[in-house]
């Protein structure tokens, strides 16, 4: 080994270890990146998250027509829903609507599937349970019309919001035609 | 220390006890003071000042819940340790199992003995004091091969073996670094070396000549290689060997290695104070003449500060570099350090025939070239900041 | 006692035979080598395999072509979007259906996104092997970022379900977009800093030139792909050799290993060829995002996809390097048979040869520079 490479080598250390140390020196000087939730931020974090964040799933009953279509595009057979004709007054009802939470990918292809809107992610992600059972959600507590969707748009007010909230969250799929929020961004 | 106790029983206070058993007594409870009043929370607190300071070089917040600022986390950490279970695994030896980290301990303990807190805190001014300190820190070794061995654990062993060359190869260059300073104070005694210099950095010895300045780096390095530091924590490098010597134990006694590395930062700040830096030195202000009591206490802030700032600084070393390899260790050692400490040791000695006039000019030079490179660090440090912006707050919603 | 009888006379000395993992803090994920070693310098090192198989190929054959998407992100969830791509490409050549151009854009964008993403981690998580603890904290923070991107286009982080046959699920939004700009004005200073810090420094490149090295013939015969093979100097990427996607309109470099410190094929090679990969993909999303045309992001497909009878492999370039899907399709809407090809499995194979007489420091060096992943390898 050389004189000139030892020199270099020493010199070479020296220089690097000094850049370092400037380096993680100055970080003492900037704003930690740290988020301290859940006590230390002014919102919640459910607030901040975006209408497509994949979250645990809800359904709103009340729009739901019946047509298993989210039960059928499930990968993973989470959803399970039970039709009945109820005898007296000849309509369908729900007997139960169940998702299992904790077989559930997140994956969103029941959201997509359903014509309303009715089943989607909402932005809650805090679902520990201290047993397995408390993971099963139940959507239909107790037999319910299912619902039928009114040619010319809905009149009933109290429905009027539900079906309008249910559109929003289909808005954000991308569709085959012409594509949703970003096509009337440019159009505008 | 023991003027004080001679003064006392002058004044009558321990009638009819022979002299001997107040001695005994004496350093007992002294030994007990220092350790539970001073030792043990320094210890504590240098580990929660560690992650913090890691955690803001690292863009994070680190513990800040437990107490005012996460102050207390150390003490947390100390009481769960506590309640864990006392394992010893079946197949380990026992007794040598259950001694190791006391052995550790101890190794690092015995040098507060000569730790000058002001010019009268100290226990015992011993007159070949920094080679008690070198002669002691060696303990530590017998315990590290002791817990490697006694684990009963091949990677348990591995570490311990490396460790125990890492620590007696290191020995030299920190041995023949702070040899420079005795040859320049002429006494191996702590307190003699600090009343050898001055309060100002002029009269310190780091920058007596450029020998010693080299000198200092050399011992620094190498302290942090006997303490199993960050770049040379290959003994407990975690991504290794899961954790070296330390892998079979659990609770208190894993703490205990840990107490004694953080304890041992604070003695090589010590050290390197004592014999580079001008340790207690203060100004000699008016104010301080008539009140002893405020020098006692501004020359023991003073030796703190200085000493704690290199603890700081074998921090941030930690955070910032990667580790070597074992065998590029010992070439480290053996074929970098060694030679470059005894051309040091060589140049202070040819430094000590020069005329007084000429040592004045190169302490002078020293003192500039030590000043240039700070302001260079400095102007560095201010372009990375303004180079690099980690903050990025895209959605500022918090 | 003979005192002229050699040392080692009456001594009995034996190999240690060590396992490294399954829980190990650098094995990339739940893997296992048995070494052999003599306490520093290492005799063999053999994989143990499978401890993280989910039988995604099996599932194959009982979901959906649609249905299948997802379980495409768990093959490698460093690296999802690929996954995804690779076998949305497979699925679209057997049916012939053709991708949307704004889907094509989208797809390239979140692809690259990812692929800074994996890299990383990839250099993060080796540095912090090497002792570095700082950069790989630095790493994720900056992964963070694309993470919340992620988020706002597809609204998941790690498990992304974005590219779908036919285009991709969610379109990227015009303030997306300005936000994945911000981005990348931010993150390329950041990666010289890291550079700064981490690749400049003498400690890290000594641990790391001249480490185990890897030649071309090698390379070839152990069928390295990705960043591995380039490191050794192989120029050969799909993006470039068997073009796929838009990839053919966009203008990048293709980094290989140039031993700037070490030997061609040395560990630092392969890292130091991820970093470029980084800045590289950073040049690949600005042009993407100036030229995105308007239009759906994805085409009209059945909602029953039945694909024709026939088969068809696909590949893509991958952060861990070539990763194919081969489905097999027997015309109903079950796939017959889905096999996925990964870089990190055969990595494996070279680690044994090249472990020999190196020391346990190095082989956790060699395998961060691999950057083999568990998911990847066991399926």
């Amino acid at each position: 080994m050389s004189v000139v490479s030892y020199v270099r080598d020493i010199a070479d250390a020296v220089k690097s270890t000094f850049e370092g140390m400037s380096i993680t020196f100055s970080h003492l000087f900037r704003k930690p990146m740290t988020i301290q939730y859940p006590d230390k931020i002014p919102i919640p974090i459910q607030e901040t998250l975006p209408r497509r964040y994949r979250g645990i799933l809800e359904v709103d009953l009340d729009i739901c027509t019946g047509c298993l279509a989210c039960e059928r595009d499930c990968p993973i057979s989470c959803i399970t829903i039970g039709i009945e004709m109820n005898k007296e007054t000849k309509q369908r009802q729900f007997t139960h609507f169940d998702i299992d939470v904790c077989k559930c990918m997140y994956c969103g292809l029941c959201s997509e599937a359903c014509p309303t809107g009715a089943i989607r992610h909402s932005q809650e992600f805090e679902g520990a349970s201290y047993n397995p059972a408390g993971l099963v959600r139940h959507f239909a507590p107790t037999a319910q019309n299912l619902y039928k969707p009114k040619k010319g748009g809905e009149t009933d007010p109290k429905m009027v919001t539900k079906v309008e909230i249910g559109l929003k969250y289909l808005d954000e799929f991308a569709t085959p035609d012409g594509g949703g929020a970003a096509a009337e961004e440019a159009e505008t | 220390m023991q003027a004080f106790i001679d003064q006392l029983i002058q004044d009558g206070a321990f009638a009819g006890v022979p002299k001997e058993v107040v001695y005994a007594i004496a350093m007992v409870l002294t030994a007990l003071i220092v350790l539970s009043v001073f030792v043990a929370p320094l210890a504590g607190v240098t580990s929660w000042l560690e992650r913090r300071v890691w955690a803001r070089m690292q863009s994070r917040v680190g513990p800040n819940r437990v107490g005012p600022q996460g102050v207390l986390q150390w003490l947390a950490d100390g009481i769960k340790n506590l309640l864990k279970e006392d394992l010893i695994p079946a197949a380990a030896d026992a007794k040598l199992f259950s001694l190791a980290p006391y052995v550790v301990f101890m190794g690092f303990l015995c040098t507060f003995v000569v730790i000058p807190f002001g010019s009268s805190l100290i226990v015992a001014d011993l007159n070949i004091g920094i080679l008690y300190i070198l002669a002691v820190t060696s303990l530590v070794v017998v315990g590290i091969l002791m817990a490697g061995w006694a684990s009963n654990n091949k990677w348990s062993l591995l570490g311990g073996m490396r460790s125990a060359a890492q620590i007696v190869s290191y020995e030299i260059p920190a041995g023949l670094a702070l040899l420079n300073v005795v040859f320049i104070a002429g006494t191996m005694s702590m307190q003699g070396i600090i009343k050898a210099q001055g309060w100002a950095p002029w009269d310190w010895f780091l920058f007596n000549n450029p020998f010693i300045f080299a000198a200092f780096f050399l011992y620094f390095t190498a302290a942090l290689a006997e303490g199993n530091r960050t770049p040379f924590d290959i003994p407990e490098a975690e991504s290794e060997l899961v954790a070296g010597y330390v892998t079979e134990y659990s609770g208190m006694r894993f703490l205990f290695f840990f107490f004694a590395e953080w304890g041992n930062l604070y003695v090589i700040g010590a050290v390197a104070t004592t014999l580079f830096l001008g340790g207690w030195q203060v100004p000699p202000l008016p104010m301080f003449e008539d009140n002893p009591v405020l020098l006692g206490i501004a020359e023991f802030v003073t030796f703190f500060v200085k000493a704690y700032m290199w603890v700081f600084v074998a921090m941030w070393v930690r955070a910032t570099l990667p580790r070597v390899r074992v065998d590029q260790l010992m070439a480290l050692c053996w074929k970098y350090m060694v030679p470059l400490s005894f051309i040091c040791l060589l140049g202070t000695i040819g430094f000590m025939f020069v005329p007084e006039n000429l040592h004045r000019v190169i302490s002078a030079a020293t003192l500039g070239f030590a000043v240039a490179v700070m302001v260079v660090f400095l102007v560095r440090v201010v372009f990375q900041i303004r180079n690099a912006k980690p903050e990025l707050y895209l959605k500022p919603h918090i | 006692m003979n005192d002229t009888a050699p040392a080692s006379a009456g001594f009995y000395t034996e190999d240690m035979t060590i396992s490294v993992g399954p829980q190990h803090p650098s094995t990339h994920g739940v893997l296992r080598f048995v070494v052999k070693t003599d306490g520093e310098v290492i005799s063999e090192a053999i994989p143990d395999v499978g401890y993280l198989h989910r039988s995604i190929e099996k599932i194959g054959e009982k979901v959906t072509y649609h249905g299948y998407v997802p379980y495409t992100d768990r093959a490698d969830y460093l690296a999802a979007m690929f996954a995804n791509q690779a076998f949305c490409l497979a699925a679209e050549r057997l049916a012939g259906t053709e991708v949307t151009r704004r889907g094509e854009f989208c797809r390239v964008i979140a692809c690259e996104l990812n692929r800074i993403a994996s890299h990383l981690i990839s250099v993060g998580t080796f540095g912090q092997d090497i002792g570095a603890m700082t950069p790989f904290v630095h790493a994720l923070r900056e992964r963070e970022t694309i993470n919340n991107l992620m988020e706002e286009i597809c609204g998941a982080r790690l498990t992304y379900n974005y590219i779908r046959i036919g285009g991709v699920g969610y379109d990227i939004l015009p303030e997306t977009c300005s936000r994945i700009a911000a981005f990348l004005d931010h993150f390329e200073p950041i990666v010289d800093e890291f550079n700064r810090l981490l690749s400049g420094n003498k400690i890290f490149i000594e641990r790391l030139a001249g480490v185990a090295v890897v030649s071309k013939e090698d390379a070839f015969s152990y069928n390295l792909v990705g960043p591995n093979l380039r490191g050794s100097g192989v120029k050969w990427d799909i993006r470039r050799d068997i073009p796929y996607s838009i990839y053919p309109e966009l203008e990048f470099e293709v980094p290989i290993g140039t031993a700037h410190v070490g030997v061609l094929g040395d560990s630092f090679d392969r890292y130091w060829v991820r970093i470029r990969e980084m800045q590289e993909s950073c040049k690949i999303v600005r042009q993407c995002l100036s030229m995105m045309p308007n239009g759906p992001a994805i085409a009209k497909v059945p909602r029953k996809f039945r694909p024709p009878a026939g088969e068809c492999y696909a590949r893509v370039e991958a952060p861990r390097g070539d990763m194919g899907f081969y489905v097999v399709s027997d015309g109903s809407e079950y796939p017959y048979r889905v096999r996925i090809r990964t870089g990190s499995y055969t990595a494996m194979s070279i680690i044994d040869k090249l472990s020999k007489g190196i020391m346990v420091a190095d082989l956790i060096a060699l395998i961060g520079s691999l950057d083999v992943d568990a998911p990847e390898i066991d399926r």
